[in-house]
């Protein structure tokens, strides 16, 4: 009957006291509760505007529509997302084949090559490239590189293109690949590493043949994480790749094969998704108008679309991770 | 067998070719993205400061008054002989390579545009060299002390400049009120509370200060004269921090040193104050500048003074003043042609214009000022209050610790969240639902805010959980609240990490372009912002619309300058946040 042995009262704390404890530590919950706020402040923010908009625009003419005008001058409205989503794939796609390699590369150079002081004076310096603001990456884009890919590889080249955006937004990325790819890596433990070279394989075959496999779900969860990334970039795209929502030329090669001439997109100006949105806040921002709305629901889509994936990187990264 | 036999054809045999080349593969993989960042940031520099119109000439005078001289001190500091003989390795064979590898280059692939190989040595040698020179003398004690004193220079500056911005929005005599009824008497009846040990004064320190407070924002509305706005900001900024100063030194050296640290400042500050508006400068703001960098550049003599070690490091920044002056005399003398820089004073002084020549970037400055300082304090103060609260408020069990998980959880996906769609909950939220307004200072701040905050939280959360739990378990034990525990043990612990953490976001913040133009940030405004509710423009904001500019003069020059401008003050604010984090680990 221990239970019922009164113990001395070790916390008996003046009123005061206890009013400062309660009070400090509802201010910490509130601050902790703002996040949970902003979380539903933008579902609900997204999404009551968005359907308004969906009111005027059935979804499936939103999801299917070829045609993206919002503020036509003559008239008749078009808000088929299609387009845009050819933009932003263009970018990503095209980001992906800059940030992937070079960040892998970069990722097995870090963890199994480099030599720890080479390590703490480059991925310092990496992390460099995903700090500088992205409108200075776009004014790179337009200014200085694109005058230069004109000058030398692609002379038919406009001025506005998503050759140079893609470049900056894959640059741009590299570390978001290389940082995460290279913690999963450091974390495959030394043992399998040793019965590798034990068995005889070389340094080259230890990387590439156990390091890379072993960590593969943190290196697939970084690719996703950087797409996720390049999908939700804005100011490269809005400062160098300018605002024409166009539907690629779609060309038949032999057999009737359909086929798209990448240069067609690469070169030309084009439209992402968030170029849209910025395009349309040069007209009224009060609120109330189809065009107002249509932006969020574009934001919607790019909301719904960076959440899906991070969330699948995240399970990625969870589930099938190996254990040591 | 069979497959024995065809195991032996290839067996030992290893190819070391594959693994060279893959290693190298992957190094220039690590560097490729750093070589091009690196290329267009030689090329902005170029463009922003004109260079490619500097004469060698005037490239040789700057580069053997200012360059050298820093460099020797830097060896002398080092004091190193390994160092200096690699050092002038570097440049001397540098200098050869280079000139040999531009010709070369320029003679048989392509012309190089708007460079020429002195301008290439400049950057691709002298500068790497310049850096590591510093680094590794900033590691003797002269050295040290020497960019130690620089530090205290340039950040004092730096602090007076943003302060006086400030004062452009926030009326000067409220915090009039506010210093005089509400911290004066606060931070007093602190300081009693801790001199006596009662800790029921140090209680009352809250409430004192927030009637205070409210007194103030009344009274404001009351009383109808006021003194001066100079002799507003001697009061409520220059006496105090001159006192702090005083009283840093006191402690060690005496009344006389105290007075000397606190009141030379003072008076010299005072004076510049009075005199700046016959100059022709706005007089407070050149008495904060002097005041905020003298009394800390006091302070740090005199202890540098006191410890007796490295003075001659004192003489550096005398060096680099020397160096720009005999260097800017040589070039006057012979009449060297020299280049006219898109970014100069005038640049961070003036309007915006539609002329290249008379554009500046003084109201977006002021506006970035002003929605950073905000951000700062909203972020900062929600960031430690998220992550004490779930680092040290909550179990990892039970229901309370699944809503722990959730808002983890909930922090990593908002961090991931894309920075537009920030902006739509800027302009639907807090512009068009909450009323404060389509582009103003406010609606920015608090977006951004939120933007950042995910990030604030995360690296504030890491910084309280690397704080030792024998600390926590030995306040605990001496049966302290939890509250206690936190304020006097694992706050103080874990603030270098969170200050470190909060810079490095508001890094990020400063260069946000996306959802200032959601929010509908003004593209170009004429006059700096005079309230929180005016519309406003940031520097990314203006640097976006000037890139969008058809003119030569705008793409590469103005913009130039522009984007050079911000990137010094984000190389600023991250150095600052290293520096921070680097003392804080050696002190630990």
């Amino acid at each position: 009957m221990t239970d019922s042995t009164e113990s001395p009262d070790l916390s008996r704390r003046g009123g005061l006291t206890r009013l400062k404890e309660g009070t400090y530590g509802g201010l910490f919950a509130a601050c902790a509760a703002i996040t949970l706020l902003t979380t539903v402040a933008i579902f609900v923010t997204l999404l009551s505007d968005a359907l308004v908009f969906f009111r005027s625009v059935p979804i499936a003419e939103f999801l299917t529509g070829i045609n993206w005008s919002p503020n036509p001058a003559g008239g008749g409205q078009a808000f088929g997302i299609i387009p845009l989503l050819i933009g932003t794939l263009t970018v990503t796609i095209t980001a992906a084949f800059i940030s992937i390699p070079i960040g892998t590369l970069t990722a097995i150079y870090l963890s199994e090559y480099a030599t720890p002081n080479a390590r703490s004076i480059l991925k310092p310096l990496l992390e460099i490239l995903a700090g500088i603001p992205t409108v200075v990456y776009g004014y790179f884009a337009l200014v200085y590189v694109t005058p230069a890919l004109k000058a030398t590889l692609f002379p038919e080249m406009s001025t506005f293109n998503a050759l140079a955006a893609s470049i900056m937004v894959g640059i741009m990325t590299i570390p978001m690949v290389s940082s995460i790819s290279e913690d999963a890596m450091s974390a495959v433990p030394d043992e399998l590493r040793q019965a590798g070279y034990g068995l005889g394989a070389t340094k080259f075959e230890v990387s590439t043949g156990i390091v890379v496999p072993a960590s593969i779900s943190g290196i697939a969860s970084s690719y996703i994480l950087a797409v996720s990334r390049a999908i939700g970039e804005t100011m490269i795209v809005v400062v160098a790749m300018g605002a024409q929502a166009r539907m690629p030329e779609i060309q038949e090669a032999l057999f009737g094969i359909p086929f798209v001439n990448p240069a067609d997109v690469l070169l030309q100006s084009g439209m992402t998704i968030t170029v849209a949105m910025v395009q349309i806040t040069g007209g009224d921002l009060t609120g109330g108008t189809l065009p107002y709305n249509s932006m969020f629901a574009l934001g919607l889509a790019l909301f719904a679309v960076t959440l899906v994936m991070n969330v699948i990187s995240d399970i990625i990264a969870q589930r099938y991770r190996e254990e040591y | 067998m069979a497959t024995d036999n065809a195991n032996a054809d290839g067996f030992g045999e290893v190819s070391r070719v594959r693994g060279i080349v893959f290693e190298y593969l992957s190094l220039g993989a690590s560097v490729f993205g750093l070589v091009a960042l690196g290329v267009l940031l030689v090329y902005v520099a170029i463009d922003a400061f004109d260079l490619a119109n500097a004469s060698p000439e005037w490239l040789l005078t700057y580069f053997l008054t200012l360059v050298v001289p820093f460099l020797a001190f830097c060896l002398y500091s080092a004091d190193d002989a390994a160092v200096t003989r690699r050092a002038l390795g570097a440049l001397g064979g540098g200098l050869v390579a280079v000139a040999a590898l531009f010709t070369a280059i320029e003679a048989l692939v392509v012309p190089i545009p708007r460079l020429n190989w002195q301008l290439a040595y400049l950057f691709v040698v002298a500068a790497p060299v310049t850096a590591y020179l510093a680094y590794v003398g900033s590691g003797g004690r002269v050295g040290a002390v020497g960019f130690g004193l620089l530090g205290r220079l340039v950040g004092g500056v730096a602090v007076g400049l943003a302060a006086g911005t400030l004062f452009l929005v926030f009326d000067p005599l409220l915090w009039f009120l506010a210093y005089t009824l509400g911290v004066l008497p606060a931070v007093g009846l602190y300081a009693l509370g801790r001199l006596r040990s009662s800790p029921r004064a140090q209680t009352a320190t809250v409430p004192v200060g927030l009637v205070g407070l409210v007194a103030a924002a009344f009274l404001r509305e009351v009383v109808a004269t006021y003194p001066s706005d100079l002799l507003i900001y001697l009061w409520t900024i220059a006496i105090p921090v001159a006192a702090a100063g005083a009283l840093l030194v006191g402690d060690r050296r005496g009344r006389t040193a105290a007075v000397a640290v606190g009141g030379a400042p003072l008076v010299v500050a005072t004076a510049g104050g009075f005199l700046a508006s016959s100059a022709g400068l706005p007089a407070p703001t050149v008495l904060l500048v002097l005041v905020l960098t003298g009394v800390p550049t006091a302070v740090y003599v005199s202890r540098v003074v006191d410890a007796g070690e490295g003075l001659a490091g004192l003489g550096l920044p005398f060096l680099l003043a020397g160096g720009v002056i005999a260097g800017a005399l040589v070039v006057q003398t012979f009449g060297f042609p020299t280049p006219e820089p898109w970014l100069d004073g005038s640049f961070l002084t003036a309007a915006p214009s539609r002329t290249p020549t008379d554009a500046g970037l003084y109201p977006a400055i002021v506006g970035s000022v002003i929605i950073i300082a905000l951000v700062a304090v909203l972020s900062f103060a929600l960031g430690v209050g998220t992550s004490v609260f779930l680092e040290e408020y909550t179990p990892g069990t039970g229901p309370l610790g699944t809503l722990t998980r959730i808002l983890q959880v909930n922090v990593a996906n908002l961090a991931a969240v894309p920075s537009v769609v920030y902006g739509l909950l800027g302009l639907g939220l807090f512009a068009n639902l909450l009323g404060l307004g389509i582009g103003t200072a406010v609606t920015a701040a608090l977006t951004l805010s939120l933007l950042i905050l995910p990030i604030t939280i995360i690296s504030a959360q890491e910084a309280i959980r690397s704080v030792p739990d024998d600390l926590r378990r030995g306040s605990d034990a001496m049966g302290a609240t939890r509250w206690q525990t936190t304020k006097n043990v694992v706050l103080p612990e874990a603030m270098p990490g969170i200050l470190t953490g909060t810079i490095l976001a508001l890094g990020r913040a400063i260069g946000e372009t996306a959802p200032l133009i959601m929010i509908g940030a003004a593209t170009t405004v004429f006059r700096a912002p005079d309230s929180l509710f005016s519309r406003f423009s940031a520097m990314p904001m203006q640097i976006y619309t000037w890139a969008g500019f058809p003119q030569a003069d705008f793409r590469y020059g103005v913009v130039a300058a522009g984007v050079i401008t911000l990137l010094i003050i984000l190389v600023g604010m991250n150095g600052t946040a290293i520096l921070l984090r680097n003392r804080a680990e050696r002190g630990s």
